[in-house]
This record gives C-alpha cells, sequence and structure tokens, in this order.
C-alpha cells in the first residue's frame, strides 16, 4: 500500500491544475490571441467574479443547499450600492460596507425562512431570487446607476503586473485564503462544515445548526454582493440586467465552480481552492471556445454537458467516500 | 446424519489490504438453526455477503444442495432459495403489508394492473403459517418494531426460501418478543422444512435455539459445526476472542445517600411523557430500563432541549434549571449525551477522527479572533483516544473506515474530551464486539467512581444489572418501578419483569 506520491499529487485540486494547464496550452497553440495582454487581462477580470459566484455557491453547498438567488442577490446589492453612491452621495468606503450589510442582510432572510419553515434552500431560494429581483426592479424602475464615482469605477479597470492583471483577481484570490484560513483554522469555520455533514449528531455534540446554517446563507449573501461590488466596478455602472434577467447569467457558473472544484453537494465538505481552480477552469474554456469561434449556443451546449460531467463526479466522489467501509 | 444444505469449503476473499476470508469453510445442516458468530471484523457479514451472492469469493465454493453454485447477484441467490433478513429494516414503510410482502411477484388482474383481493390474499397465507396476527391491508409504518421484524420474516419465506439468514434479528426486541420469534423459528424449521443460519452477539441466544455453532475469528474458522451441546458459555467466548472472557465486574453502591444532583419533577412532555420524577445522584449510574417504545431516548432528548417540556420542574444543584438545545446542556450545565445510534447522530462518518473527537470541546478550546487548529485539538483530544484505545492507523483517517467498536469508542471518546459533570448514556454496547463491551463497561464504572453522574440507558438487562446503582423502569412513556440494584441477576431481571408487565 506505500508509495511514495506525495498526498497532494492524489488531490482533485492537482488533477484540476493539470487540467487548467492543458487548457492553457491547447488554447494558447491553437487560437489566436488567447495569449495577448488584451485577452489575459480580459480573462483576469471575468475569472474574479467568477471565483467570487463561485465561493458565494459553496458555503450554501456546504449546508447540503443551494442558494438560487445568488444572481438576483448580488444584482440587489449592487443597485443598492449605486442608489448609495450616486443618489445619496454616501461616500465609497461607507457606500461598500452599507452594500455588504445588505447582501447580508439578503442572505440572512434566505437562511431564516430556511431554518425556520423547514423547507429545503432549493425552493426557498427560488421564491427569494423572484422576490429580490422583482423588488429591485421595482424600485429602480429598472433604470441603471451610471454616474458612479470615478475612484469606484477606475478599480474595475486599473491594470496591474505589466498591465496583464486586474486587481479585481487579487482580491477574489485574497477573499480564498481568508476563506480557507475560515475553515481550516478557525472553531466557527469547523462547526460550519461539521453542521454540513452531520446536522443530528452536530447539534447533539453541542452546535446550533440552525444558527451555522444562517451563517452559511449570510456569507453567502455577503459574497454575493462583494461580487455585485466587483462587476459594477467592472462595468462602471449598476445595471439591473447585468447579470441577465433573475440573475440567471450567475448560476451555471456559480455552480460549475465548486462541483468541479470537489465540493460534495450533499453538503459537509469545502474545497476552497478547487473552487478557485474550478472557476478558472470554467472560465477558460468558456474563453478559448469563443476565441475558437465555435458559436455562442455551442458554448452553452459544452458547459451544460461540463455540469453533467462535474455532477457525475460528485456521484462517484459520494460513492467512494461510502465504499470505503466495506470491509466490516 | 442429515446431510448439508449449504457448503462453503475453503473460502478466501480478498479486499485491499485485508483477508477478510482466509480458508473458511461452513456446513449448514438441513432442519438446523446453525449459529454463525465471532467479533466485528471477523469475516461474518463477509461471509454471509458470499452466501447472498453480494460478494464473489476469490477462491474456495459454494455448494448448495450438493451442487456447486456461483451466484452474480442477489437476486439469483433469492431465486436458488437463500433469503436473508437484515438488521435494518428492509420493508416500504409507507406500503402496506400485503404490497411487501408480495413486492418481488405482485398479482394482476387481466387488465394488468394489481390485484388488490389476490394480493391480500396470498400474503394472508405467509401471515397464517407465522400466526401473525396482522391484516395485510395494514401500512407497514403502523406495526410494531417487532411485528416489523416477523414480516420481514414471512416476506423471506414468501420467496419460497428454504435457507434463511437471519442476522442479528432479535437487536431491537423485547425479551418477551425475542421469546415469540424463537418459538416461531423452531416451528419453522419443523413444519416448513427451512434451514437457518442465525447470527447475533448474545450468547445467550444461541444457546438457547441454536443446534450447531460455526466461529470465525480473524477470516478463519475457530471452529466449524460444533454441536451446542459440547459447548458452555466459556468455551464459545473463548473460541470467539482467542482468550477467556472478563465478566461484567459489578460497582459496589456507596453513593446512595450523597444529595441528588438532578432532579425531575413532574416531567410532562410534548412526547407524551406523563409525570415523570427521578433523581439522580452525584457519582452515581442510573439505569433506565424498558421495552423499545418506553419512551427513555425521547425523555433524554426533551431535557437535552430538542423537544419541548411542557410542564414541570427540571432542578440541578438545587436550582430550577430550562434547557433549550444540546449546546446550552453542554456549554452551561456540563451535561453530555452519548447517542445510541453513532453513524447518524453520535459520528460525522465521512469526517476524520480528530474532527469528530474533539467536536465537543473546540468551542473551550478556541483562541483569539475563534482561532483553532489541528494541534491545538490534538493535544486536548490525544489523552481520551490513546486511554480507550482506538484502532486507527491515524488521527486524520475517516471514521466510516473504522470498525463499529473503534467508532463507538470515538463516540464516548468526544465526551470524555468535554469533561461533562452529567452523562446520559445510551444504549453503548449495540453491535459492539466482546472484548470493546468489556472495555466499556470498565470505563464506565470508572466514569461514575471520579464523580461523574451518569444515567444509563440500555436494553441489554446483563449489562443494566451489572452496572446500575439503582434502576428505574419505564413503561409507555411512564416511571413505573424503581429498584435499588443488588447485582443480583435473578433478582433484579424478575423485579424488572414484574414492574413492566404489572
Amino acid at each position: 500500500m506505500k508509495t511514495k506520491i506525495p498526498d497532494f499529487v492524489k488531490t482533485n485540486q492537482f488533477g484540476l491544475l493539470l487540467l487548467v494547464i492543458v487548457f492553457i496550452l491547447l488554447f494558447t497553440f491553437t487560437t489566436d490571441g488567447f495569449s495577448s495582454r488584451f485577452n489575459i487581462y480580459a480573462l483576469s477580470r471575468v475569472v474574479a467574479i467568477d471565483i467570487m459566484i463561485g465561493l458565494a455557491m459553496m458555503v450554501v453547498i456546504l449546508t447540503g443547499g443551494l442558494n438560487l438567488s445568488l444572481g438576483a442577490l448580488g444584482v440587489s446589492a449592487a443597485m443598492f450600492g449605486g442608489w448609495c453612491m450616486e443618489s445619496m452621495g454616501i461616500p465609497i468606503s461607507i457606500s461598500i460596507v452599507l452594500i455588504l450589510l445588505f447582501g447580508s442582510f439578503l442572505g440572512w432572510i434566505n437562511g431564516y425562512v430556511t431554518v425556520k419553515t423547514g423547507v429545503h434552500s432549493f425552493i426557498v431560494t427560488l421564491a427569494t431570487m423572484s422576490i429580490y429581483f422583482g423588488f429591485m426592479t421595482l424600485l429602480t424602475e429598472a433604470e441603471a446607476f451610471r454616474k458612479l464615482p470615478e475612484t469606484f469605477t477606475d478599480f474595475g479597470s486599473m491594470k496591474l503586473f505589466n498591465k496583464y492583471i486586474s486587481p479585481l483577481l487579487l482580491l477574489s484570490i485574497f477573499t480564498c485564503f481568508v476563506l480557507f484560513y475560515l475553515f481550516k483554522f478557525t472553531d466557527i469555520g469547523r462547526k460550519l462544515i461539521a453542521a454540513g455533514a452531520n446536522p443530528d449528531a452536530a447539534e447533539l455534540s453541542g452546535i446550533s445548526v440552525n444558527r451555522m446554517f444562517i451563517y452559511c446563507h449570510m456569507l453567502s449573501g455577503f459574497l454575493a454582493a462583494v461580487a455585485g461590488i466587483m462587476l459594477t466596478s467592472r462595468i462602471g455602472a449598476a445595471i439591473p440586467s447585468m447579470a441577465g434577467h433573475l440573475g440567471f447569467d450567475w448560476l451555471l457558473p456559480a455552480f460549475l465552480a465548486p462541483v468541479i472544484g470537489g465540493t460534495l453537494l450533499s453538503g459537509g465538505k469545502v474545497t476552497v481552492f478547487g473552487t478557485m481552480l474550478g472557476a478558472v477552469l470554467v472560465t477558460l474554456i468558456n474563453n478559448g471556445l469563443y476565441l475558437i469561434d465555435v458559436g455562442e449556443f455551442w458554448v452553452r451546449f459544452f458547459l451544460g454537458l461540463i455540469l453533467l460531467f462535474a455532477v457525475l463526479l460528485d456521484r462517484a466522489r459520494e460513492y467512494f467516500t461510502s465504499k470505503n467501509s466495506i470491509v466490516s | 446424519m442429515s446431510k448439508n444444505i449449504l457448503e462453503l469449503t475453503n473460502v478466501t476473499k480478498n479486499f485491499p489490504g485485508v483477508k477478510a476470508l482466509d480458508d473458511a469453510n461452513f456446513k449448514l445442516k438441513k432442519g438446523s438453526i446453525h449459529a454463525l458468530l465471532g467479533e466485528n471484523g471477523a469475516g461474518k457479514s463477509t461471509m454471509i455477503k458470499i452466501i447472498t451472492g453480494v460478494y464473489k469469493q476469490d477462491f474456495g465454493a459454494l455448494i448448495i444442495d450438493d451442487n456447486k453454485q456461483s451466484f452474480s447477484s442477489p437476486n439469483e441467490a433469492n431465486k436458488s432459495g437463500i433469503s436473508v433478513v437484515h438488521q435494518e429494516r428492509n420493508l416500504i414503510r409507507r406500503f402496506s403489508v400485503g404490497e411487501n410482502l408480495m413486492l418481488n411477484n405482485l398479482p394482476k388482474n387481466n387488465f394488468g394492473l394489481i390485484n388488490y383481493d389476490e394480493v391480500a390474499k396470498q400474503s394472508k397465507k405467509w401471515l397464517d403459517i407465522m400466526e401473525l396476527d396482522i391484516h395485510p391491508n395494514t401500512i407497514v409504518s403502523e406495526l410494531t418494531v417487532a411485528k416489523m421484524q416477523l414480516c420481514e420474516i414471512a416476506k423471506a419465506l414468501s420467496l419460497e426460501s428454504k435457507i434463511l439468514l437471519l442476522d442479528e434479528p432479535t437487536s431491537s426486541l423485547s425479551p418477551q418478543d425475542t421469546k415469540n420469534l424463537f418459538s416461531l423459528l423452531k416451528r419453522l424449521v419443523k413444519e416448513q422444512d427451512v434451514s437457518i443460519v442465525f447470527v447475533s452477539h448474545k450468547l445467550e441466544e444461541v444457546f438457547e435455539i441454536c443446534d450447531e455453532v460455526t466461529v470465525l475469528r480473524d477470516g478463519k474458522n475457530a471452529c466449524v459445526s460444533e454441536n451446542i451441546n459440547n459447548l458452555d458459555r466459556q468455551k464459545l467466548v473463548k473460541l470467539m476472542i482467542g482468550r477467556d472472557e472478563q465478566i461484567i465486574k459489578s460497582k459496589e453502591n456507596k453513593n446512595m445517600n450523597k444529595e441528588n444532583l438532578l432532579d425531575l419533577i413532574n416531567i410532562n412532555t410534548d412526547l407524551g411523557h406523563k409525570e415523570i420524577s427521578l433523581n439522580l445522584k452525584k457519582g452515581e449510574i442510573l439505569g433506565l430500563y424498558g421495552l423499545v417504545g418506553a419512551g427513555r431516548t425521547e425523555l433524554i432528548k426533551c431535557l437535552l432541549g430538542l423537544d419541548r417540556i411542557i410542564s414541570g420542574k427540571l432542578v440541578l444543584n438545587n436550582e430550577e434549571i430550562k434547557i433549550h438545545s444540546p449546546k446550552e446542556a453542554l456549554e452551561k450545565y456540563k451535561i453530555g449525551y452519548i447517542s445510541e445510534d453513532r453513524k447518524k447522530e453520535g459520528l460525522i462518518l465521512m469526517h476524520d477522527v480528530l474532527t469528530n473527537a474533539g467536536i465537543t470541546v473546540w468551542s473551550k478550546l478556541k483562541k483569539i479572533l475563534s482561532f483553532l487548529n489541528n494541534g491545538i485539538i490534538y493535544n486536548k483530544v490525544d489523552p481520551y483516544i490513546k486511554k480507550l484505545e482506538v484502532k486507527t492507523p491515524s488521527y486524520n483517517q475517516l471514521v466510516s473506515n473504522l470498525s463499529g467498536g473503534n467508532q463507538q469508542k470515538i463516540s464516548v471518546a468526544k465526551w470524555l474530551a468535554a469533561g461533562t459533570d452529567i452523562l446520559f448514556i445510551d444504549e453503548p454496547t449495540v453491535g459492539i464486539d466482546i472484548k470493546t463491551k468489556a472495555y466499556l463497561h470498565e470505563l464506565i464504572i470508572n466514569l461514575s467512581k471520579n464523580g461523574t453522574s451518569i444515567i444509563l440507558i440500555t436494553s441489554d438487562m446483563p449489562e443494566m444489572i451489572g452496572l446500575a446503582d439503582r434502576i428505574i423502569t419505564m413503561k409507555d412513556f411512564k416511571v413505573v418501578g424503581e429498584t435499588i440494584n443488588n447485582h443480583n441477576y435473578d433478582d433484579m431481571s424478575s423485579s424488572i419483569m414484574a414492574s413492566i408487565h404489572e
């Protein structure tokens, strides 16, 4: 049984890293302009947001649930931010704090309703998705905020590292490290995971499972709001349709990243860096396919295929975790 | 000599890193009840799974009725007349008894729809053979645990099975139900020409109904088809564990005059407990005995705040308290609960040993900004895991990979680490091998000697009489009796049963 392969090599993350490298090489040699400074910069802006929404979904999947309201929530928070900065003239730093609080609050609603009713978060967030988006459209009259402070929008178009990388990506990577620290090195992070893995056992071990689930939803709302801020800053305006109708455009990447990354859909396991790599992979494939010029519909087709494949992988993972106990 | 209906000769089965069966033999005589014994991990389950077609042996032969057989699925084994009744219920709870019995072969009418009259009629036949007074249209979920068990056997019979494998059939039955089951099994063997393989941890039962015994130890035969009359309990235990059994050491009643630590006064609960009054003294082991469904575990869960106490008083150290959650019980009142269901409620199977053993102490151990790493937890729980002699390759091992006995040790270890004043211990040795069982008994006694007050729930009468200082009997969510334990088995068991059946 003893092999000299380091543990890291056997992990899902390592496989993902290899895939990412393979795709980078593939697209570099088969397409024009993949490795151009312009394209890499554009990629870094996109992937930054995909990572963030992947993380936002991941922390709810941790509970064995889902957050379908992710896109609607993120956009609502962004629109709220637009209103704060443009209509109310609140300073940027205070506005950002308010946006994050607002996002967490919307997440709290998701969590509170889920926990108190015992209804699966799939249903709850399907409802709140509609509610948040509807309210937002009503209050904003579907008008965008286009005159945001320049300091704010400049951040989204800033270029670092010889103009290759957007600061947005650094923010996302930093967030990954913070979450990794949370789950690995704090009491509260461990409790979140334990509650997700086996709520009954966690409750009887003195963990307040309901509270943990609400925290997860709040964290999800918080991260979705961050993604909303990032997108607003990138576009230079807060637009109601910036994540598609009802925020649908965020759903597919939000699912793909954590599931490809190795987060179990049944809950109780998170892989922060897996989610990050998952988001990178999805963005790469997306971008590469566009550059190969296969056409919009094929891109969607492939992303759908990848999701199905990732879910199959999830089932396999669960199967092998249970298979381990075969010798009794 | 009657002939063998089922035979395994020189069977070997390898799993990655483990030899589950090593050149093992098994012979089942036609029309006999044969005990298959061994500690957890000895290879019983593997043997059963080979007989029932779940696994295929690497070497050796499976012979049924003198014909060499090779099953590639449980279905094929079924067709050859082999049925297994597992510990876990395999009935569909929302279906009727008749539907469950006939599930594999539902009678249809001319339109291809299910003929429910026929379902009832055909299933009634099997219920009658079992002398079971259940209407075929009864929904399974309305039956008692014992009746469900009997329905499973009826279902196995309805498949025209000639060989019946019963895996721990009595683990959730009351003594009375067990007795009924045994007389039924004896009758089946006589009248229905059935041969039975009986797997159990309870040796008393083996002596009561089995004709022959096969013991496995570490995948090998410790004995093959030994006549039960040539064995006694000591010999059998020695075959199973390879050394003599340690008898449950009784604890002397030294603490009877101490003051009450926890008082329940006229407690009524949402779940239907009526006027429960009892007290727990410091350093005492208070036994809660009762049949399945007497409301013992439910009472504990109400005390932990998982279900509501409607009226009555809960007094700890002469102070009235209210507990709203297990978290509060643990952190504020230092009360812990070792669940009877270690897989569902006791452990997080998909997490590692360190996580599971430390879960109760995270809050206590955390540093500034909620910081907590593995090293801090390791230092705290390592002594307890060592003390309990948990066998695991490392603390990173997933708990699901450990044997049942070691899993139970972990679910005990986490409460030792928590250092509670009061511990509710629920069925601590169900499905645990004899060695671990004796170890846990000693541990419970030592805990109470060191001042921990314990409420012990167990349906294992010898265990109860060995460990408890006082025994409270419950029935139908009420307290029906209280006895000071004198550790004399005959005395105590009859007085306990009397209080239940009054």
